[in-house]
């Protein structure tokens, strides 16, 4: 008996469930109807530039005559571009020396400004307002700061004599210059996190703790951070994410150089795109990197997920 | 009935946001809609010195675009130049006087070379759009620029603009661009600071070596002053070595056969190499922080934080003058040094064009192209510019002239522009002397900017470490230029 030929009949099954979403859209249909504004907007910002991303990798991009399919020759390009690798090792080294220098820095402030009785609130602002400056002001600032007659340098040449550092072109201390200043500006937000996280630990711990003689560093080591170890990890997740994604302040100040010390991955892709309009090879580089990136987004979901329980 | 109205507030909700999705853009919200009367007749009469009297002139009656509704978005000036907006709004108010059935839309977006790719994908371009003389081939390879070879031909000034200038944007024969106005990069010198110093002002037509004395004695690298501001940040690094490259008798590329070849790692290429490390190293003229682009080095130069700087002259003479508040008698303008003495005096030859949107129709086209040519050759350009002029005198400000203007200078229109610049004493004046050695070179016209940010590369290490091997170095530029790029062009 030729099966095919018969009437497909909905299962009973498929029925029962079908009459399920019907009743659960019904019950929650003005819960979705007010998603769907967000729904919208993240599929086509999000997830519509992503899936396009993907296709483009495969294109070369040619918005006017039209995109020609080039199969893995973007892909290609990518590996066989040496500046890729340069840009991955920069990135790297941005993403370590960022954790080096700043990583620490807002969990020490939001420490030091919630032992403080009087006056916290000033410290609080002056620890945030940097992150307020518009960044061509920032930048400028900055350039100044490391200018070779600039403040830093007046005070080396000061106390220790010599010609000063040259911040900007010397490669050594280009994309340290950049993690100082992203630092100096970027701590505040970050602090005011730790802090309303290291004030909601419960004052009675301390003062048990110092009753049983425990000192600052004590309390601290074993009160303070493990109180806040979850967002410790979760800070620490996000900035690996962040700084991997790096390139304003490389592209602004120095253009990648010199000698393409300062050149990350994120601005090579941005170099692809609009300076070489390679879009298709930047969108390939974006692929790849949305693969590395997709790895620490799970983990740092996870995290949040244990931490939620 | 509250579910209703609330099922209908998020629906309105999504709907504005897809409407605010789609659409916008660089445009001005402002439009100039003339009544759509076509009335009046087309081409400007011409008077017996080659001038167009347009204010008078009336379109033909059997020009058929006065019957047709077109819409032109142009490039319109940006907020700050508010100068500059005064005249092209008076310039739409007598054009569309002449055309009342033409609305203008005006944009505010400025060529850049990171934009245009988009804005063209995009099909947001407006109908015409400036851009610079490096972009010519870009622009044409990729199909962004309107051929108006037949526009061009019917025009009756065609033959009194400047060759020069316009011939940056005629390729195979073919035109795809208006020149506005052109230069032959220079060397601005800050006479103040060498007199201040005791320095000997150079001649102008001076060499390499008094580039160098002169740089040399002019620093002061203890207060933060250099001799000259060469650009070592972005592809403009590039861009400002290339004209030394030229006047030590080199190439950027070379054809053979069909093919291109990289040609600036030459003997001349090793010679700019040369003056680069002398003044970096041995004169120790140039800034410390030596990553400047046009901006930081234009910038220090109008601080007073350089003696020198090598750009297209207007950029610098505008910002000391009118921003950093020199006097025209402080700042001169010298060709580029020659490599010897008796050497040519090569500048790299840079403009600003108007380019016309290949996606406008057949109309709008011409329209754009009859709009960009309105004030060419007119009387009234010449009553606005000068009102312009009075009313920068009345602030205290500077007219800076183009070094090089669309039209020729000995013309009868050039002449008759120049009778009112030499008028007032706030408009500065090129030294003839300098002006006659500019020896304008155009560029490579193929991967232009990648060669740009390769050289900037080389120039990043010279002036990062002595005794850099230049030869090894530029080599190693132009086999990665070859590789990469120039292996892939046939030359038709």
């Amino acid at each position: 008996m030729n099966q095919s030929a018969l009437p497909i009949q909905p299962s009973e099954s498929n029925q029962t469930r079908r009459t399920g979403i019907v009743q659960i859209l019904k019950k929650h249909l003005w819960g979705y109807l007010f998603l769907l504004p967000a729904l919208l907007l993240f599929a086509i910002f999000l997830w519509l530039p992503i899936i396009k991303g993907f296709v483009y990798s495969f294109y070369h991009i040619d918005f006017v005559k039209g995109n020609t399919f080039v199969g893995w020759d973007n892909y290609k390009t990518v590996f066989d571009d040496p500046d890729v690798g340069k840009s991955i090792r920069n990135t790297l080294y941005y993403m370590g020396l960022a954790l080096v220098m700043g990583f620490w820095v807002p969990i020490v402030f939001s420490i030091a400004i919630s032992e403080i009785r009087r006056f916290q609130g000033f410290f609080r602002v002056a620890a945030y307002l940097p992150n307020v400056i518009p960044v061509v002001v920032l930048y400028g600032l900055w350039r100044w700061f490391y200018d070779s007659v600039g403040p830093i340098n007046a005070g080396i040449t000061k106390v220790f004599g010599g010609e000063g550092i040259a911040f900007m072109t010397d490669t050594k201390w280009s994309m340290i210059s950049i993690v100082f200043m992203e630092t100096w500006q970027q701590f505040g937000s970050a602090m005011l996190l730790y802090l309303a996280a290291v004030l909601s630990i419960p004052r009675d711990w301390y003062e048990a703790a110092e009753i049983d003689g425990a000192g600052v560093w004590m309390r601290i080591r074993h009160i303070t951070l493990p109180s806040v170890k979850g967002l410790i990890v979760l800070m620490l997740l996000l900035q690996l994410i962040g700084t991997s994604q790096g390139f304003q302040a490389q592209l602004a100040m120095l253009d990648g150089g010199p000698m393409n010390a300062t050149l990350t991955y994120s601005l090579l892709i941005v170099k692809y795109a609009t300076t070489r309009l390679e879009l298709g090879v930047a969108s390939a580089m974006g692929v790849l990197m949305f693969m590395v990136l997709s790895v620490l987004a799970v983990i740092q979901f996870r995290l949040q997920s244990k931490g939620d329980n | 009935m509250r579910k209703l109205m609330t099922a209908t507030a998020v629906l309105a909700l999504s709907a504005t946001m897809l409407a605010a999705c789609s659409g916008g853009g660089d445009k001005d919200n402002t439009k100039d809609t003339a009544n759509t009367e076509p009335t009046k007749t087309e081409t400007a009469t011409t008077t017996d010195e080659g001038t167009k009297t347009d204010a008078t002139a009336q379109p033909s009656a059997e020009d058929e675009l006065l019957n047709k509704k077109i819409t032109i978005s142009i490039y319109y000036p940006l907020p700050d130049q508010v100068e500059n907006r005064k005249l092209e709004d008076d310039k739409i108010r007598r054009f569309n006087e002449k055309y009342p059935n033409v609305t203008i839309e005006k944009s505010d977006w400025h060529y850049n070379v990171n934009e245009i790719g988009v804005k063209m994908a995009a099909n947001e371009a407006p109908t015409f759009f400036n851009t610079f003389a490096t972009e010519a081939k870009f622009l044409i390879e990729r199909g962004w620029a309107a051929d108006i070879t037949d526009l061009w031909n019917k025009y009756e000034f065609k033959d009194q603009i400047n060759p020069t200038l316009q011939n940056q944007f005629i390729i195979d024969g073919k035109v795809y661009g208006v020149v506005q106005k052109g230069y032959s990069t220079s060397t601005v010198v800050n006479k103040k600071l060498l007199d201040a110093k005791n320095v000997a002002i150079p001649s102008y037509d001076w060499t390499w070596d008094d580039m160098l004395k002169t740089a040399k004695a002019a620093a002061d690298p203890g207060k933060g002053v250099s001799g000259i501001a060469l650009m070592g940040k972005g592809n403009e690094s590039g861009w400002n070595w290339t004209n030394f490259l030229f006047e030590a008798g080199g190439q950027i590329i070379n054809t053979e056969g069909g093919k291109v070849k990289a040609a600036f790692n030459s003997e001349a290429g090793v010679k700019a190499l040369q003056l680069y490390e002398q003044l970096r190293w041995d004169a120790n003229a140039i800034p410390k922080d030596w990553a400047l682009g046009w901006g930081d080095a234009v910038g220090a130069f109008s601080q007073g934080r350089t003696a020198m700087v090598v750009a297209g002259a207007e950029g610098p003479l505008e910002q000391a003058l009118n921003q950093g508040g020199m006097k025209p008698e402080d700042v001169l303008t010298y060709p580029m040094p020659a490599a010897e003495a008796g050497g040519k005096h090569y500048g790299i030859l840079g403009g600003d064009y108007l380019v016309i949107n290949p996606n406008a129709s057949k109309e709008e086209q011409e329209m754009a192209f009859r709009y960009i040519t309105f004030d060419y050759f007119t009387d009234d350009w010449l009553v606005s510019v000068e009102k312009d002029i009075q009313a920068r005198k009345a602030e205290g400000k500077y007219f800076i002239p183009p070094q090089m203007n669309y039209f020729k200078e000995d013309s009868d229109y050039g002449k008759k522009a120049n009778a009112i610049f030499n008028k007032y004493d706030n408009v500065y004046k090129y030294a003839a002397e300098s002006n006659a050695l500019l020896d304008g070179q155009p560029e490579a016209q193929y991967n232009t900017q990648d060669y740009y940010a390769e050289m900037t590369n080389v120039v990043q290490q010279v002036f990062s470490k002595k005794g850099v091997d230049h030869k090894a170095k530029l080599d190693e530029a132009a086999k990665i230029m070859q590789e990469k790029f120039y292996d892939k062009i046939e030359v038709k």
